[in-house]
């Protein structure tokens, strides 16, 4: 690279070698740049970090996080998958997390869109309800819930049972739902439905066919905040459940942290990574999608 | 007419169609979309009693059974007016939870949303590798609280904790974070923010990318160098993005439980026992359910008054988007 740099340097011109110049420009350049890259750097490790010692003390055996706390694992090892793994309380809540927050998402989904259409559809007098759908997520965060509902729940008969966790999810997750399926909607041009209409379409194949095929982006956006908000739920879950057998994953390693205390922290690791699981498989496709419906549903 | 909307399955689904919808297009209205007097009504119905379920009627329930209280736990309650409340703000117990969630919402905030400044500019002079850094900022917004406080947990351990190794590294004694109460608190903070960042860095940067890029050069012209640009030009520019992220970063840190009750449990010596794990403790481990109502309904009325702000500010920058 440099020789071929002095070789158009002296068949260019006689004049002092020029490259020191380049290298004090790209140096230049680098140290302007400085200011950018640190935080970036900075963003990164804060980011990262957390999960990637969590990651590193997983793959130790208990006796090596204290003999030998470096980054990088001298003799990685599974067992601490392994353990949890086999532990019925993991099993048991894995399983729980995935059905809860796929009904959740499902539920959300069934319940939204017809909610969302007529909003941006019709004039209708609970038209202006829209405006407190925006309002309420905020006002009434889950830890408020948490007494009402738990009495709610033991009025009902329904403590204790996986469908009211997802009943209870849809329930927090549908203004947000519902608010960024009415502006998606509104964008779809009416024009579309009026030609279908002539055409001689009903109100359900105008959703199903024109609508809904238009919304796929917002829909799974949806789906992907109400599965995140069912899995990553913990106060619902403290006050709903009271047996293993309908726990999800957080409040299982929540007991888990309380009962091992330090003997076992790969094996809390372990946990704590497996509870990331469904999104590092699907991160990558999902990412767009998290950032769109995170900052929509904030502004505003 | 309305009747047969009302009830699909009494008629084929083409007259139904004419009826309802092949009217000819009138003057006024110039859309054939979205006229019936039923449908809209049946179409959000459910999520307009789900909402009204699940939400609105807890508070109101809150409000109501906050004013009775059982004088044996479990047993028959009696109302008892606003004696909950006077006992409330006579407790000391809650009084200093009160303080020091002041304190870890005011230190969030503090150590957020300059975090989020410092995250957000520099992201928006990415460039090319936005995308991907932006998609890494995000990621601790897909951890639970819970899965965030084992995490760190791990870092701050005393013996073994990459916090604590660092320190040493420069020739720092680290201290033992849980069971000093002031560092417990520093530790419970940082891995608060670490939760409830992302949503502020998204939300700055959002207002950077929004700023006309003339508006910069002018400044750069007049000779303005890049913090002053920064100060003058970009922070006053995205004031209504800064409050915005501000007030949602107060919700989270304010209603805050699985972050602390999975990082210390409100310890050492209460010294992070904040008004969520008082809560917490006074309905499902105390057991006195009506007093607890009493602590909700302070932290409602604490989100209320965070809506409130909420709502001025971007009714008044007219925030969309």
């Amino acid at each position: 690279m440099t020789t071929h740099a002095d070789d158009t340097i002296q068949t260019s011109s006689p004049v002092p070698p020029r490259a020191t110049g380049g290298l004090r420009r790209r140096l230049l350049k680098i140290l302007k740049r400085l200011p950018v890259w640190i935080p970036l750097a900075l963003l990164m490790g804060w980011t990262i970090l957390p999960i990637l010692i969590t990651l590193s003390i997983s793959f130790k055996i208990p006796g090596e996080v204290y003999s030998a706390p470096q980054l990088i694992p001298a003799n990685p090892t599974l067992d601490a998958f392994r353990e949890i793994l086999a532990r019925q309380g993991f099993k048991g809540a894995f399983v729980n997390s995935v059905v809860v927050g796929l009904g959740t998402a499902i539920l959300t989904l069934l319940v939204a869109v017809p909610a969302a259409y007529a909003f941006a559809r019709f004039r209708f007098r609970g038209r202006h309800l829209l405006l407190l759908f925006t309002l309420l997520p905020r006002l009434i965060p889950s830890l408020g819930l948490m007494v009402p509902l738990y009495r709610l729940a033991v009025a009902l008969g329904a403590l204790d049972n996986r469908l009211t966790l997802v009943v209870v999810f849809t329930g927090t997750i549908l203004p947000l739902a519902v608010w960024l399926l009415v502006g998606f909607f509104q964008q779809i041009p009416r024009e579309l439905e009026e030609a279908a209409n002539v055409d001689g379409t009903n109100l359900w194949l105008r959703i199903r066919y024109i609508v809904l095929p238009l919304a796929v982006p917002a829909l799974i956006t949806i789906g992907v905040l109400a599965f995140r908000e069912a899995w990553n739920e913990f106060n619902l879950v403290l006050a709903l459940t009271r047996t293993a057998g309908n726990r999800t994953l957080p409040y299982e390693l929540w007991l888990l942290q309380d009962s091992v205390g330090f003997a076992n922290n790969p094996g809390m690791a372990a946990f704590a990574i497996m509870t990331l699981i469904p999104f590092i498989f699907i991160y990558l496709r999902i990412e767009r999608y998290v950032v769109g419906g995170i900052t929509a549903g904030s502004t505003k | 007419m309305t009747s047969m909307r009302a009830k699909p399955n009494q008629v084929s689904r083409r007259s139904l169609l004419r009826r309802s919808f092949m009217r000819p297009p009138t003057e006024d209205r110039n859309s054939l979309i979205g006229h019936s007097r039923v449908i809209p009504y049946l179409l959000s119905g459910p999520a307009i009693f789900m909402v009204s379920l699940l939400l609105a009627f807890p508070v109101l329930y809150a409000i109501w059974q906050s004013t009775y209280r059982a004088e044996v736990i479990g047993g028959e309650t009696e109302f008892v007016g606003l004696q909950n409340y006077i006992d409330l703000f006579g407790d000391p117990a809650f009084l200093s939870a009160m303080n020091r969630t002041a304190i870890f919402v005011f230190g969030c905030l503090i150590l957020g949303i300059s975090l989020a400044l410092v995250f957000a500019f520099a992201l928006n002079k990415a460039g090319r590798r936005l995308r991907f850094l932006r998609g890494i900022t995000i990621v601790p917004y897909l951890v639970s609280g819970v899965a965030a406080a084992v995490m760190f947990r791990l870092m701050f351990n005393a013996e073994f904790g990459q916090v604590n190794r660092t320190l040493e590294f420069f020739g720092i004694d680290g201290p033992e974070w849980f069971s000093t109460p002031s560092l417990a608190m520093v530790a419970t903070i940082i891995a608060q923010v670490w939760t409830d960042l992302p949503l502020a860095v998204l939300l700055i940067l959002g207002g950077l990318q929004t700023i006309e890029p003339s508006l910069l050069d002018a400044a750069s012209v007049d000779g303005a160098t890049g913090w002053h640009r920064a100060w003058y030009v970009s922070i006053p520019l995205i004031t209504p993005q800064l409050a915005i992220a501000t007030v949602w970063f107060s919700y989270g840190t304010l209603t805050s439980l699985g972050v602390v009750l999975a990082l210390t449990g409100g310890g050492p010596m209460d010294a992070t026992r904040t008004v969520p794990i008082h809560l917490y403790e006074t309905a499902f481990v105390e057991l006195r359910r009506n007093e607890a109502l009493a602590i909700v309904v302070v932290i409602l009325a604490l989100n209320a008054l965070l809506t409130l702000i909420y709502t001025t500010v971007s009714r008044r920058y007219d925030l969309r988007s």
